[in-house]
């Protein structure tokens, strides 16, 4: 712990070194400055220009939103080029996002800035946030640890809520309903009065959820029903003092009789805006957390308790950045933090705890005229696993007013979870076997030899319980931006390695006939492709939007292993072993290798109403191996064909503050065919055609 | 003295005859025969019989295997191919050359041919599972009748869910497992089922105390079980090879867990612990070739 206590002192004295020895030079603040243009702070934050970064960043604006009329996050995330939002393996369970080809675990997501936390099994239920009252969301792709730390890998979302800006008190009601008795109501009110500020948003969303499968008991999403506040105050005490105070709550119900499924996401958000001079920022910033699940499987007969899996994670981050700007477009930024997380689930021997601390550097500066660069790195130090260093470097070169380079090369890694070091679970419903994490398998091990439970332990046993890597990617970013007039173009060639994977192994087989498994790095993998996205404006008022992603995604150690000739697939005809070829490999699983997405948005100023029209297709993916060699090949009877979503929304205004909105998501009616269906059973992959309509009145 | 000159000249006329002339029809007696390779083989194989000064026209020369004429495939001066032919006995090889017949030293044995066969269904119930002790009769497989048998000694192998024992080594302790009297004996080998040749170089390890010679459990022995689909798939690629009861050997493909091996089982739906198997059986003691 003296350790933690020195890097924290070390930072403070070397931040405040740094402070005092630039105070006197008096330049004008260029970070803070906002440009007619978009501007964002996810990819070095600070305050930056969409056109300026050298980064691949997807922005989108509350105009987006609002004409789309969705009303969750991850609604809005599968419109996007390169974001595809994946259905669980079992389809229907929960959506992931995936960016770059990198799975919902490795991606990060904040509100304004700070992290989200509750991850099941990996995914974060992205329909969890209401997008009601943000700003915009942005996205940056490729690995950001050298920022954000842990689970930055694939990329950042970044939800910015919006600022009160009115002095008199403004504010909408808005209810949309929708198919399966989707209900949605919500309400926001600000205000903004000299030096102080607030605003204040709920949402309640219900519905009767819907069934993929016939024939078999209970539905595929159950009836819900959540809530979501908001509120937050804004005061300037001076101009150059600034606080911002946030708390949201989220509370979710499921109606699963006589079973419970309940969760509570909970997060208060400190953040004290220091300007000493025009050119110097502290930001001072307190963040605690907590994401509860109150799970009970009962038996519907007899009411017999069957599985309790309740879960509470916290987590408490003070943490302190600074930013200097030597000159307009010289920036230095310094952070450190602390995290305090603990976990308590029902899973667990215990309550367990983490700590880490970290530190991070970065220097945003404009060697020549044309080109910028931004160096960063992120040091976290972890009381659980081995410390990590996280570089980036990024460019950007502008060959002239409308044409950029934009490259970068950084690393990203991902802690191991609560899970991979503290489960211990043995499932005596599911046929007894058991599942230890790193830091329990060897007390694990030790208590099953002792009551006899095990027939052979398969691993060395002197190596139990030694520590888990973080996994951890490079990536590679490498895209030319073009952008003038009318039209706005980006294309980027991507490259992602992951080494050090958790995967699970097999650590010794017990005498009823299963195994206990444990947690070791072992896979890498790769994802690599490219990106295309074109936006134009055909018209005065018609706006047109297409992308494309290529994407590859493979496990290297497979790919070597089909090489050598050692991958074993079965003739499906005869069942007979046939040796597979590197061709035969299709990939990572749940990965298309073309998705498209096509957009119109059309303004109609005469009648005050507005049309758009989006399809987003994704090609052939697979979801599981099920010839029993482990890896997705074209053998496996679990591919979903390509398929298209075509959603639809008209809105108009009327006496300026009502607006009516109308629409359909997949609207030709897609409903596809899951391949892991049972014999003569059919189960969809999409409940079909989404009606709605959405009244929105402002005041 | 007289008689003996007279041979003497007579042989020596002879040889300068022979030495004169390389097509003469006499030199049919001088072949000689060494070697039959291999010496044991089945039915149809190809054997290669060597030797010295053989013609080098098929219709010349005449190989007959324990009293049944071979049908030779290639011929040259030291080497004659041929297949073992059909109503072979194990016995002498002899090649006979224009009348002229001479015999390898040693005998040559037919082979029982290998069987190679499916077994289809062979039901394998088990009581317990799910957390409860698990229990019930083995169901004990004969590699040399290809069939499920109520003997407690003339079996090799025995299914009881996903868990084959085999008639060799010691009681692994699991409740109802049959008595261990026979030497059988497995092992794995990863492969294509038509590529494991023989037995050469396999280690065998029998049944022991906790611990069966194919392992069980999911991705440790023969099958996989996906979480997913709920679905036993036997894992391509691993081929089970096994010492027989009595110093036999065979080799075994499993294809199916489920009644009728659809090709793609329902985990709900289809009836499990339906075993169906290729195999193929090497009924000749002390031999090794599984093809």
């Amino acid at each position: 712990m003296s350790l933690n206590k020195d890097l924290i002192l070390l930072f403070l004295s070397f931040a405040g070194l740094v402070t005092f020895s630039q105070e006197t030079q008096g330049l004008k603040d260029s970070m803070r400055t906002q440009d007619l243009d978009e501007v964002i702070v996810t990819a070095t934050r600070t305050v930056r220009q969409l056109s300026s970064v050298p980064l691949p960043v997807t922005l989108i604006s509350k105009k987006q939103i609002d004409r789309t009329g969705v009303t969750r996050l991850n609604e809005i995330l599968n419109e996007q080029t390169g974001i595809v939002m994946t259905p669980d393996a079992t389809i229907g369970g929960g959506e992931g996002v995936q960016i770059q080809g990198i799975a919902s675990d490795y991606v990060l997501i904040l509100i304004d800035g700070v992290p989200v936390v509750g991850r099941s099994s990996g995914n974060l239920d992205l329909s969890r946030f209401a997008v009601g009252n943000i700003k915009q969301i942005e996205v940056v792709k490729g690995p950001s640890s050298s920022l954000f730390g842990s689970e930055a890998l694939g990329g950042v979302i970044n939800i910015i809520t919006e600022k009160p800006s009115s002095e008199n008190i403004t504010g909408q009601f808005g209810h949309r309903a929708a198919t399966f008795n989707n209900q949605n109501s919500n309400v926001s009110v600000s205000q903004r009065r000299d030096k102080f500020g607030y605003s204040f948003f709920a949402d309640r969303l219900s519905t009767d959820g819907y069934d993929l499968a016939d024939g078999d008991n209970g539905q595929t999403v159950n009836p819900f029903f959540n809530y979501t506040f908001n509120g937050r105050l804004f005061f300037d005490a001076t101009e150059k003092l600034k606080i911002f105070a946030s708390g949201r709550y989220f509370s979710q119900e499921f109606d699963v009789m006589p079973s419970t499924s309940e969760e509570r996401d909970a997060n208060v958000h400190l953040r004290i805006d220091h300007n000493p001079s025009s050119k110097t920022n502290w930001q001072y910033e307190l963040y605690y957390t907590s994401y509860i699940t109150d799970e009970k499987i009962l038996d519907p007969v007899n009411n017999d308790l069957l599985l309790a899996n309740d879960f509470n994670q916290q987590l408490f981050r003070p943490e302190i950045r600074y930013n200097h700007s030597y000159s307009e477009n010289n920036t230095m930024t310094l952070g450190g933090g602390y995290n305090f997380e603990t976990l308590d689930r029902s899973l667990f021997a215990e309550q367990v705890t983490f700590d880490s601390q970290y530190l991070f550097v970065q220097y945003d500066f404009k060697p020549l005229e044309n080109l910028n660069i931004i160096a960063g790195a992120r040091f976290d130090n972890h009381s659980e696993y081995n410390s990590q260093l996280s570089p980036k470097l990024s460019a950007r070169y502008n060959f002239n007013e409308s044409f950029a380079l934009k490259v970068s090369v950084g690393s990203g890694f991902k802690a191991p979870d609560f899970r991979q070091l503290y489960l211990d679970f043995t499932n005596a419903a599911g046929g007894g076997y058991s599942v230890f994490g790193k830091e329990v398998e060897a007390a694990g091990i030790q208590r099953l030899l002792d009551t006899d439970e095990i027939a052979n332990v398969v691993v060395e046993q002197s190596t139990l319980g030694a520590r888990l890597n973080a996994e951890s990617s490079i990536g590679y970013n490498f895209g030319f931006s073009y952008k003038k007039g009318k039209i706005s173009s980006d294309i980027n060639l991507f490259r992602n390695d992951f080494d050090n994977l958790i995967d699970t192994q097999i650590l010794a087989a017990k005498t009823n006939g299963q195994n206990v498994f444990g947690y070791i790095n072992r896979e890498s993998v790769y994802t690599q492709g490219v990106e295309l996205d074109i936006k134009y404006r055909l018209l005065e008022n018609l706006d047109f939007g297409a992308g494309y992603q290529l994407l590859y995604a493979f496990d290297k150690d497979k790919e070597e292993a089909l090489e050598a000739g050692t991958v074993f697939g079965r003739n499906p005809e005869t069942l007979e072993t046939i040796r597979l070829a590197r061709s035969d490999y299709f990939g990572l699983e749940n990965r298309s290798r073309h998705t498209i997405n096509f957009k119109m948005f059309y303004e109609i100023p005469k009648w005050d109403a507005n049309a758009n029209l989006r399809v987003v297709y994704r090609s052939r993916f697979g979801l599981t191996d099920r010839n029993g060699n482990d890896l997705l090949d074209i053998l496996d009877n679990s591919f979903v064909a390509g398929y298209a979503l075509v959603n639809f929304a008209f809105g108009k205004t009327f006496y300026k503050n009502y607006q009516l909105q109308f629409g359909a998501n997949n609207l030709l009616d897609f409903k596809g065919q899951n391949p892991l269906a049972a014999q003569d059973e059919e189960v969809l992959v999409n409940p079909g055609t989404q009606f709605f309509t959405r009244l929105n009145i402002k005041f | 003295m007289k008689t003996t000159l007279k041979i003497f000249t007579l042989l020596f006329a002879l040889f300068a005859f022979v030495s004169c002339s390389d097509d003469d029809e006499d030199t049919s007696k001088n072949f000689t025969v060494t070697t039959i390779s291999p010496e044991s083989a089945t039915v149809g194989t190809e054997i290669t019989v060597t030797g010295t000064d053989f013609p080098t026209e098929t219709s010349q020369v005449e190989l007959t295997v324990g009293g049944a004429i071979a049908t030779i495939i290639s011929l040259s001066s030291t080497q004659i191919v041929a297949t073992v032919p059909q109503g072979a006995v194990s016995g002498a090889v002899s090649v006979n050359v224009d009348g002229n017949e001479k015999m390898t030293s040693t005998d040559f044995t037919v082979l029982s041919d290998l069987i190679n066969a499916k077994a289809e269904n062979i039901f394998a119930p088990q009581t317990g599972g799910q957390g409860q002790p698990i229990g019930g009769p083995f169901a004990k497989f004969s590699f040399e009748t290809g069939a499920v048998t109520d003997s407690d000694t003339e079996w090799d192998i025995a299914f009881r869910g996903t868990t084959i024992a085999v008639n060799g080594g010691a009681l692994t302790g699991t409740s109802e497992e049959p008595e261990r009297n026979g030497n059988a004996a497995a092992g794995i080998v990863d492969g294509i089922f038509t590529e494991v040749l023989s037995t050469e170089g396999i280690s065998f390890i029998q049944d022991a105390d906790a611990a069966f010679a194919i392992p069980t459990g999911s991705d440790n022995g023969w099958y996989n079980y996906n979480f997913m689909t709920n679905l036993v798939t036997p894992i391509p690629g691993k081929i089970l090879v096994f010492r027989t009861h009595d110093d036999k050997v065979a080799k075994v493909e499993i294809l199916s867990y489920y009644q009728d091996a659809p090709a793609n089982p329902d985990a709900f739906a289809s009836p499990s612990r339906y075993y169906t198997f290729n195999y193929v059986y090497n009924p000749n003691e002390g031999k090794i070739s599984l093809q």
